[in-house]
């Protein structure tokens, strides 16, 4: 039995549409494998070591909330990415994820700074892009499916060649609604527009991220199996829904 | 005119078909009306002659607007009020056909119309309010407007301009912008210390900043969710003064509070109502009407379809309530913890636009209270078409999966949970399912041997 250190960053202002369970769902997936998990809540100018954390959650804000949220985040972003690039676990979501890139570009032409850890940008434009989604994508060697929800008015272009989609758009919108991609992965970065419990729905992504969590930790004998028939009845039944929309 | 009145004979068609059918929704009568004659909803509002009256915000739209009709109908005034779900302009023009004759030129007193916030800038075109009510502000349905931010924009958007007297939640620190930035006189209605005020949160708050400087808000107390005595420490801004004060609040059986030293008392139950009470009082003593009248009106008010209303199935007790949004249904399940006997209990999660497309809402709301020791949950159905996240999210709420199942279909469903071990049921459904629910239960309730009439929630027998 092991104990895992989660850093939820931000949550009274990063913190839309439940985002919460996808801690809820870590803890207890952790729980269920007889180890403990600590969730560490990080505000404005609290300190954080990435270095001591097994994994960092960052969920979606409003406008105004992105805009304090960088400020604070801009101090600590070399910290902050080197982890990313030693394979730190990482979601974002939505907000979370867009400030990942260069910037976002409101409607009205107004810039708001990103972290610069990629280098894409967002566009903000009408009409929001909301509905169910579901993506393809590929995780630990495996196909799988991710039924979601979005809801977003920015369009994001991945411009990096380093970058790949956190997956392909079955139904839905995803980045931009153009190009077919939605999200994008980096080692272990999952940044998304999939909103609210992405993981609870979809098990095997939250086991991605738990097998990611103990390899680093060289525990890799502890990824038993769970019986997960309720979650995966959740799934089929949005997919089923969202295929036969 | 001769087009107003074929609107009119449409419409009232429809309306009747739709009631022999048993269907709940007559938003269609408004909306065939609308396309007959475009200009029928400001025709028929035309014929308010007192005052049209808005009422919009999170919860306690249908509860408040409810109370208020109650009220205006005592103190012996016509009035036209559009029903709970029929919100829009088709279901408020539903609403204004169903009360008037087949010309077009019965006149009322007032009219009372609950809307929802994203309608009120397209209501406010087509009517000339005098009166709009905000209820509260919290997280609901957000796929359909995006964020909370930008559905409080629309209002004040809405109402700019406008020859209107604002009525606003003076313990709610997300209506702070609306005297600058709508330039409209307000009045503000709002609880003093209760003995039920927490001095921390740990709900899900709304509205940590400051709608002025964007500074995070002092609190010195909390009523409920972000309801509560606070104060910018940059700007200074804090709750302006209320021109109606509630003290002396008990919740102990139903509600007893007064407002500006008139002692309330009603059937309701639970501090949110307490809220669409003073509401309701301070609006209907705005607009002259004589304290005894809005008393006696309160005292006698029942709760309806969905807000807490009782059935009796078989020996059994079962309880319909609505639930739509964290707050609303974190309240639902305090009240039935409250119940100290064990429970079946049946929760039906539907995704159509009327319940929110968007189901995320329901990690927000702490389900985790029914894992906890006492809570007494020996069933647990979950049913509609989002049944499996509501599964989902029992089980990551520590509710033992042994007590879990799924039932897509309502009635399957319900038969499943009243048939439990448990002493009392407990059916919750968000906004689209409801109807089916209440149907179901009705069906259940006239079965021989059962009592046939309804037992409205709270009425004493």
């Amino acid at each position: 039995m092991a104990q895992f250190n989660i850093a939820h960053l931000y949550p009274d202002l990063m913190n839309l549409y439940g985002d919460r369970g996808n801690l809820i769902c870590l803890k207890k997936r952790l729980a269920w494998r007889g180890h403990e998990c600590r969730i560490q809540s990080v505000g404005l100018g609290q300190a954080i070591d990435f270095d001591n954390m097994d994994m960092v959650f960052m969920g979606g804000g409003s406008d105004r909330e992105q805009g304090l949220v960088y400020e604070d985040l801009i101090t600590r972003a070399e910290a902050f990415f080197d982890a990313i690039e030693a394979g730190l676990p990482v979601l974002c979501i939505c907000g979370a994820y867009q400030l990942l890139g260069e910037s976002y570009i409101a409607a009205d032409g107004q810039k708001l700074q990103g972290l610069g850890f990629f280098d894409f940008i967002t566009r903000g434009s009408e009409p929001r892009l909301i509905g169910n989604i579901l993506l393809e994508t590929q995780l630990n060697g495996r196909n799988t499916t991710v039924v979601g929800f979005e809801n977003h008015g920015g369009r994001t272009y991945l411009d990096d060649p380093r970058l790949e989609a956190f997956g392909r758009v079955v139904k839905g919108y995803g980045n931009n609604g153009q190009d077919g991609s939605e999200g994008l992965k980096y080692h272990n970065l999952i940044g998304t527009y999939l909103h609210g419990p992405l993981l609870p729905k979809n098990p095997v992504v939250a086991d991605f991220y738990i097998s990611a969590m103990a390899e680093r930790r060289g525990l890799t004998a502890t990824i038993t199996p769970l019986y997960d028939s309720i979650e995966n009845f959740a799934h089929q039944q949005v997919k089923y829904k969202i295929l036969t929309s | 005119m001769l087009r107003t009145i074929l609107a009119i004979i449409a419409a009232k068609i429809i309306i009747k078909l739709s009631r022999r059918f048993g269907n709940q929704g007559t938003v269609m009568a408004g909306r065939v009306a609308r396309r007959l004659d475009p200009g029928i909803l400001r025709k028929l509002a035309g014929r308010v002659e007192k005052q049209i009256i808005i009422i919009t915000g999170t919860n306690g739209k249908t509860t408040t607007s409810n109370m208020i009709a109650q009220i205006l109908n005592a103190d012996g005034h016509k009035i036209v009020h559009n029903r709970a779900g029929a919100n829009m302009l088709n279901g408020i023009t539903t609403a204004f056909i169903g009360a008037t004759n087949l010309t077009g030129s019965r006149s009322w007193d007032y009219a009372l119309l609950e809307t929802d916030e994203a309608n009120v800038a397209p209501l406010l075109k087509e009517v000339d309010a005098g009166v709009l009510l905000v209820t509260n502000f919290f997280r609901d349905q957000l796929d359909r407007y995006g964020e909370l931010d930008y559905t409080i924009g629309l209002i004040k958007e809405g109402v700019k301009g406008r020859r209107l007297r604002l009525w606003l939640n003076a313990d709610d620190p997300l209506m702070s912008s609306f005297p600058q930035d709508t330039g409209l006189p307000c009045s503000y209605y709002g609880f003093d210390e209760t003995p039920y005020d927490t001095l921390e949160n740990h709900n899900s708050r709304e509205g940590r900043y400051c709608m002025l400087c964007g500074e995070e808000i002092e609190y010195l107390r909390f009523h409920f969710a972000q309801l509560g005595v606070f104060r910018c420490p940059k700007c200074g801004n804090q709750n302006p003064e209320p021109d109606f004060v509630a003290t002396d609040l008990q919740l102990d059986q139903g509600i007893a509070m007064k407002v500006n030293e008139i002692p309330i008392k009603s059937p309701y139950q639970g501090f949110y109502n307490a809220y669409n009470l003073l509401a309701a009082v301070a609006l209907t003593r705005g607009l002259g009407v004589r304290d005894a009248v809005i008393q006696e009106a309160l005292a006698r008010f029942q709760p309806q379809a969905g807000r807490m209303e009782r059935f009796s199935v078989g020996e059994r007790e079962a309880t319909l309530i609505l639930v739509k949004n964290p707050t609303g249904f974190n309240q639902s399940l305090q009240a039935l913890l409250q119940d100290g006997r064990s429970k079946n209990l049946f929760l039906a999660l539907n995704d159509n636009a009327a319940d929110g497309r968007d189901i995320s809402w329901i990690w927000d709301a702490d389900l985790e209270v029914l894992a906890e020791p006492g809570a007494g949950i020996t069933i647990l159905v979950c049913s509609g078409l989002r049944s499996g996240d509501m599964a989902v999210r029992a089980k990551y709420a520590g509710v033992d999966s042994g007590v879990i199942e799924i039932e897509s279909d309502l009635e399957a469903g319900i038969k499943k949970t009243l048939g439990g071990t448990g002493q009392v049921g407990y059916i919750l459904s968000t906004y689209t399912a409801l109807f089916q629910c209440r149907k179901i239960l009705l069906g259940m309730q006239s079965e021989p041997s059962v009592k046939a009439e309804p037992r409205r929630a709270y009425q004493k027998s």
